[in-house]
């Protein structure tokens, strides 16, 4: 309920503002919940990756829409997205049903309250570089190229690393 | 150690997230997959493989069914584990008086241990004590399983009925027990009177009766002797319905007919006669008890075609001059042949009827009821059969005293007399 609860205002956003692509911002927002609900109900989560990934969809059409001006509340919407995110994949987690002892669930929650300032954090640190660096030139863009292939390629590494075979239930 | 869903879908949404950002030239997309990336890469950098060690023990090997054992688990980490689901796998017969799985959180070289009691609700023979747990790192990105723990075999013997008087057989053995035989000879039981003989003890002379007659005059005594008791549990098939059956109360008729005639110094045997022939010779003694209940925990209904009689059982398990306590739903053929077949052949057979029909429902259409009394009136006619015979016989419904089917069956032997087949 939580993590729907969190979506919708995430969708919400950019459905509600007059811009360009009106109909295309309310579609995804519309898919995304679909596909949230849908996933939640089933205890799937590959539905709930696609639902994340419609959801930033939708603000990618905000932009399009929105001119060329940076959105002050991007940090927010990051740590929204990671909320849904974690939410959605703590509902669908394979657990049993078993007796839990109150500390893990606090430690649970404040780790999640963590996550989402930690998220906040790394989208206003990305945002304060973008707005620093406006208008760089190719040099800069290519460094930005270089960057977001590295961290990828490094992420990538880690996941193969870690990962000899992916649960797909959870 | 496996990857959770997790695990794929950030890694994608941060590349989604970035090369949307790169094509569109929007510094925003960059920072809402940014998180993403970052949350996976700390995740990852972070996670460890816990280092577990879980121990169980049961606080005893043996029970008696509605009881309580009581397992002890403990757990030690080597390092943190930030969420621990513990899970002591049950089978079918026990139950978990407390949570169980459990989820826990441990710190870095933290030891947690705690007692988990289990009801025994039905009798048999349980392999428990194998922990299974599994564990998440903090991130919720990978997921590690193990077990531990120790197993161990859990008997659970079924509860006992009241019996004060025992059905006693015919004719006793040789050896000193508790019952009164219809012989006389040496005894405390006052039996009769009669003439001294030479060789006789001074000790046994009546002097009153001497001193009225005129010439010497004995007591005469029932020896007190043992006997043979086999038990012989039907278990072709049964009537049952989720949580108790025919075979239940078989069982646990057999086991404290077994614990009783023991107590009083009788031989007892076993001949579990169905799909799969089980048997134990009498004998006598608390370990003979011992035996035989853990003999009774393997009896259950095995399917089987083949027909089978009497002459599969060895000799040996049904000695001359023994009682056979019959325990039977009598639904099947073969078991209704067999004790048929050793009335035919002189044994002293008494039946206790497991009586099926709390466990058969009439049925809702005319043609089940009808099915169903006639049914009911061929167990008449079987039951009937039994008694033309001499063999006494009385149905067991669970609820009843066993008590009261001893001396029914008691009763049908005081008056009855024994006939040949």
């Amino acid at each position: 309920m939580a993590a729907v609860a969190a979506a919708g205002g995430l969708a919400a956003y950019p459905a509600v503002q007059d811009i360009r692509l009106h109909w295309a911002a309310v579609g995804l927002g519309a898919l995304a919940l679909a596909l949230l609900v849908g996933g939640l109900a089933a205890g799937q989560a590959q539905p709930v990756g696609w639902g994340v990934a419609a959801l930033g969809a939708e603000y990618a059409v905000h932009f399009s829409g929105n001119g060329r001006a940076l959105d002050e509340l991007t940090p927010m919407y990051a740590a929204g997205l990671i909320l849904t995110g974690e939410l959605a994949y703590w509902s669908v987690e394979r657990r049993v049903a078993a007796w839990g002892e109150p500390s893990v669930l606090v430690r649970r929650l404040i780790f999640l309250a963590a996550s989402c300032a930690g998220a906040a954090a790394v989208a206003a640190f990305v945002i304060v570089l973008a707005s620093a660096s406006r208008g760089g030139g190719v040099a800069l863009q290519a460094v930005g190229v270089g960057a977001a292939v590295g961290t990828l390629a490094l992420v990538a590494a880690l996941v193969r690393r870690f990962a000899p075979e992916v649960d797909s239930q959870a | 150690m496996t990857a959770t869903a997790k695990l794929r879908a950030y890694p994608a949404l941060a590349g989604l997230g970035l090369i949307g950002a790169l094509a569109l030239g929007r510094p925003e997309l960059a920072a809402i997959a940014a998180p993403f990336a970052v949350f996976v890469g700390v995740g990852l950098a972070l996670a460890q493989r816990p280092e577990l060690r879980v121990y169980s023990e049961l606080d005893r090997e043996r029970q008696i069914e509605g009881r309580h054992v009581q397992v002890d688990l403990e757990v030690v980490a080597a390092n943190q584990v930030e969420r621990l689901e513990l899970l002591l796998p049950l089978p079918d017969g026990i139950e978990a008086e407390e949570p169980n799985p459990r989820m826990l959180g441990l710190g870095r070289r933290d030891r947690r241990e705690f007692e988990l009691p289990l009801l025994c609700r039905h009798w048999g023979a349980y392999e428990v004590g194998e922990v299974l747990w599994r564990a998440r790192d903090a991130f919720g990105l990978l997921t590690f399983e193990g077990s531990g723990g120790e197993h161990s075999w859990l008997k659970v013997y079924p509860s006992g009925e009241a019996v004060q008087r025992l059905l006693r057989p015919l004719e006793t053995q040789a050896f000193a027990g508790n019952q009164v035989t219809r012989a006389r000879g040496e005894g405390i039981e006052f039996a009769d009177l009669r003439p001294f003989t030479p060789g006789d003890r001074v000790r046994r002379v009546n002097w009153r009766a001497t001193a009225r007659r005129g010439a010497p005059w004995v007591n005469e005594a029932h020896p007190e002797r043992n006997s043979d008791v086999v038990l012989f549990l039907d278990t072709f098939a049964e009537a049952r319905r989720t949580d108790t059956g025919t075979l239940d109360l078989g069982v646990r008729a057999a086991a404290s007919l077994a614990a009783h005639y023991l107590n009083e110094k009788d031989r007892v045997g076993l001949v579990s006669f169905g799909g799969v022939l089980n048997w134990l010779t009498v004998s006598s003694g608390p370990t003979q008890l011992y035996r035989f209940v853990d003999s009774l925990l393997d009896a259950e209904i095995s399917l089987s075609y083949a027909w089978k009689d009497l002459d599969i059982i060895p000799s040996r398990t049904l000695p001359p001059r023994a009682l056979v306590i019959a325990l039977s739903p009598l639904l099947d053929e073969r078991a209704v042949g067999a004790l048929l077949d050793l009335r035919a052949r002189g044994r002293d057979l008494a039946v206790i009827e497991l009586s099926p029909f709390p466990f058969v429902d009439e049925g809702q259409s005319e043609t089940e009821e009808l099915a169903y009394r006639l049914w009911r009136l061929r167990r008449d006619a079987l039951r009937a059969r039994y008694a033309s015979l001499g063999v006494p016989i009385a149905e067991w419904r669970e609820g009843v005293p066993m008590e009261a089917i001893v001396e029914e069956v008691r009763a049908f032997r005081r008056h009855a007399r024994v006939m040949r087949a």
